[in-house]
């Protein structure tokens, strides 16, 4: 298990240093010039400018920039902020940092004990009136966008009964709508997800052993149901996290949440590069951790996957 | 010459088709969705673009059913030429990720070695972000705009169809009429075409159909965003963001808009469940 927890950990570095690579292209290929634009007014001042492209670097040949902005990395450093003059980015970035993880992990703390029982409910009902509307409801809450969904929340819940805050971040309260509509497009995947892997469960043999040998129709779902479905369950976990951080960029618009999301938004429309790398950058860490996280549980509970056994993968 | 493993009768299939609910309702709205992209400059009672001082903000009436938006604009016309931005948006994407992907995955597939290492490992690098991060960061670099979206969404969604197209292929590598075909000594590329595209075309075909509502998802998130499809442009995400900010006083723009959306990304996904339980083999003895 250590050898491939040790494999798994390391494979990672390619993919952040491809990662980075990609980000720093992608930067690069960005027309017109980010000192110009700082300078904006006093654009006349070739002393200030001077100075400026040497505090950012600019000056230097782009392996050079390249070379210092990954070093900068391996300390924390994510460069200067092109938006305001000589600000560090992770000063930009500041307390957005924490709060689009918190959303997404809250979300998905939320959906898949939820998305969970549903799913299984309505295996444990085929084809009958319940489970039909949860067909039906999962089908919904998977297509409708949150941004959709939230501005009916919002209305009812915010506006007309007036019993949550339209936006804002600090309180519980305000906590409450975001993470709520983060996590119905999760809970209705999972539910989907889990609904099918729970019917594909119940046919197998050692479920019917466990009600042959006279077992409750309790134990047998929940010891010998759920325990089995929840390993393939959990493979997909690592494809929620991804979309529900995604998702936390479009619910800290709608919220007005100051979150990485908001901070990435706002800073394409001020073209302040080094802060949508870092962004792009972070989001991709977090993202990558979650697979890895996911890969070492599914690892721990499949031994098949860590022998490298090419049946289970 | 081909085998028939994927593919189902064909009566048989309509047949089928006509006893799932869910994907006939599904077929019901987009064929709806469809008419009404094409069908929208006869449809839409005023220019999409025609400012009406005198309507702005006006709740539904009579001149304008769905009521009209900030800048006096009728929010009827525009959420039926918002359909045609969904769907243009849709249909590029659709047609560039497929003819990238299944060209690639194929390729992989089917010669395996440094081309298959190649095309997979830049497969890999783009997995390795989140995909509506990337498409921002692809965004940002290019500037908003439709070509942008089309552009973002293409490169995001490839991928994923190489590595199915590459799969399919791989599944077939080993049956008795790829040797006939290549001890004929068939041309590779006619290989591909001929007799592995047709035995690998329910699956893509199930893909493409769940995919168009995860695009349109996607084209609307990027224009909520503002980083989008720009003004004046029509676009359903940008209509549901501006009326986000007037939810308070007038609830229609924001109301009508999301409803369109909502409709159009549910009859493609119902349209693509019911096809992948009836074209899917894995799925279909259950």
């Amino acid at each position: 298990m250590l050898a491939y927890a040790i494999k798994r950990v390391l494979g990672l570095i390619p993919v952040l240093a491809i990662a980075v690579v990609v980000t720093f292209i992608a930067a690069q290929m960005v027309p017109g010039d980010p000192i110009l634009a700082l300078l904006s007014d006093q654009s006349g001042d070739q002393e200030l400018e001077a100075r400026l492209r040497a505090d950012y670097g600019l000056d230097r040949p782009i392996l050079e920039q390249f070379i210092d902005y990954v070093a900068g990395l391996l300390q924390g450093d994510f460069g200067l902020s092109f938006r305001f003059a000589n600000v560090p980015v992770i000063e930009v970035i500041g307390t957005g940092l924490a709060i689009s993880p918190i959303l997404a992990l809250s979300a998905m703390a939320l959906s898949v004990p939820l998305g969970t029982a549903l799913g299984t409910f309505a295996a444990l009902r085929r084809n009958s009136l319940a489970d039909t509307v949860i067909i039906f409801v999962v089908v919904a809450g998977i297509s409708v966008p949150n941004f959709a969904m939230a501005t009916v929340l919002v209305y009812w819940f915010a506006i007309t009964l007036g019993v949550l805050p339209v936006a804002g971040w600090g309180t519980v309260q305000q906590a409450v709508l975001p993470i709520v509509v983060l996590s119905i497009s999760p809970t209705a995947y999972i539910a989907r997800l889990s609904r099918t892997y729970m019917l594909e469960v119940l046919q197998q043999d050692y479920i019917r052993t466990a009600r042959a040998k006279g077992l409750g129709e309790r134990l047998v779902v929940l010891r010998h149901g759920l325990r089995n479905m929840l390993v393939p369950l959990l493979t997909t976990l690592g494809i929620i996290f991804g979309v529900l951080l995604t998702n936390t960029v479009v619910v800290e618009a709608i919220f007005n949440i100051p979150g990485l999301g908001r901070i990435a938004i706002d800073a394409i429309f001020a073209r302040d590069y080094p802060v949508i790398m870092a962004v792009v950058l972070l989001f991709t860490g977090f993202y990558s951790m979650i697979n890895l996280i996911v890969d070492l549980l599914y690892g721990w509970v499949d031994p098949r996957i860590r022998l490298g056994d090419g049946r289970a993968s | 010459m081909t085998a028939d493993l994927h593919t189902l009768n064909q009566s048989d299939f309509w047949l089928r088709f006509r006893h799932n609910r869910n994907a006939m309702i599904g077929a019901a709205l987009v064929t709806t969705v469809i008419a009404v992209a094409l069908s929208a400059p006869w449809l839409a009672p005023h220019d999409y673009e025609a400012v009406d001082l005198f309507a702005v903000w006006d709740p539904p009436t009579a001149a304008h059913p769905f009521g009209a938006d900030g800048l006096g604009r009728d929010v009827l016309s525009r959420v039926l030429w918002g359909a045609r931005i969904s769907l243009l948006v849709a249909v590029s994407v659709l047609t560039i990720t497929f003819t990238l992907g299944i060209t690639l995955g194929m390729i992989a597939g089917y010669f395996g070695g440094w081309a298959d290492a190649l095309i997979m490992r830049v497969c890999d690098i783009i997995f390795a972000f989140p995909e509506l991060i990337f498409a921002i960061l692809i965004a940002a670099v290019l500037g908003p705009g439709i070509g942008t979206v089309i552009i973002a969404l293409s490169i995001v969604w490839w991928p994923g169809i190489a590595r199915l197209a590459r799969s399919l292929v791989l599944s077939l590598r080993s049956e008795l009429f790829v040797d006939a075909a290549v001890a004929c000594g068939t041309h590779p590329a006619r290989i591909l075409v001929r007799h592995f595209l047709p035995n690998i075309v329910a699956p893509l075909i199930v893909r493409a159909s769940i995919g168009v509502g995860f695009i349109i998802m996607a084209e609307a998130t990027l224009s909520f965003l503002g980083i989008g499809v720009q003004e004046p442009n029509p676009t359903w995400g940008a209509m549901i963001r501006d009326g986000l900010t007037s939810l308070r006083t007038d609830p229609h723009l924001a109301f009508f808009s999301s409803l369109a959306l909502a409709v159009t990304i549910i009859g493609f996904n119902l349209l693509g469940d019911g096809l992948r339980d009836l074209l899917d083999p894995r799925i279909r003895e259950r």
